[in-house]
């Protein structure tokens, strides 16, 4: 079992309140969105393990069982080409669970004309093994969801 | 064994909604297919995490394979996929 740790503060509000179909519709996989605290914050490790893919807007950590989770930093902000996030980490880094990753401030991304949410997606996972999926406000590195 | 080659046109590569896509459609056929980076090793193309971690930008050439019943009709779906801009 996996224990997958909220990488921002905000509410948890599910993939189906993603404002992009590719989230909302489960296509990526199972998991949950956190509308996040707006300022500037430090998004985290959600697990334990290696940075295999690590954008500004978006970064993939697996574990050595090689579960993935998928943590994105809003929606369509690739567009921002990286203006206004700051690396913390690199790739290839091995991060404990609850480590700061990526500086960002998810006001910038609203002011820019983009939603903030950011979904946290269990990889390659069924929908089903995803259980205890917390809702409403949520600190970072409270427990998220479970990954069976 | 059917392969294709083609080039990735979408902005953004083969990530977000084409790599979902893509996986989304490879997942459906009942027989192994495998995504490629030319002179790479290829990655079970089921795999939204190994899509992902292949890291294919746009421009970048992808070889598509699979085998078994369908598997010309499947690389061709890929392959309109992964080309699409």
């Amino acid at each position: 079992m996996t224990t997958v740790l909220a990488p921002v503060e905000g509410s948890a509000v599910g993939l189906a309140a993603v404002p992009d179909p590719v989230f909302s519709a489960g296509l990526v996989g199972p998991g949950t969105a956190i509308d996040p605290l707006r300022g500037p914050g430090k998004a985290v490790a959600p697990i334990d393990g290696r940075i295999v893919k690590l954008h500004p807007h978006a970064y993939v950590i697996v574990a050595d069982d090689g579960r993935g989770v998928l943590v994105h930093l809003g929606i369509d902000t690739v567009q921002l080409r990286g203006e206004g996030f700051q690396l913390l980490a690199a790739e290839g880094d091995r991060v404990s669970a609850g480590q700061p990753v990526v500086a960002w401030d998810p006001a910038t991304v609203e002011a820019s004309g983009r939603s903030p949410v950011c979904p946290v997606v269990a990889l390659d996972a069924g929908a089903e093994e995803v259980t205890a999926v917390a809702v409403g406000e949520v600190h970072v590195g409270d427990e998220l969801f479970r990954w069976a | 064994m059917a392969e294709r080659k083609v080039t990735v046109m979408a902005k953004v590569g083969l990530h977000a909604r084409p790599a979902a896509t893509f996986v989304q459609a490879a997942a459906k056929a009942p027989i192994d297919v495998t995504v490629a980076k030319t002179k790479g090793d290829p990655v079970n193309a089921k795999s939204i995490l190994a899509v992902m971690a292949l890291d294919v930008r746009q421009g970048e050439e992808i070889v598509i394979r699979a085998e078994g019943e369908g598997a010309e009709e499947l690389v061709d779906e890929l392959a309109a996929i992964a080309s699409a801009p």
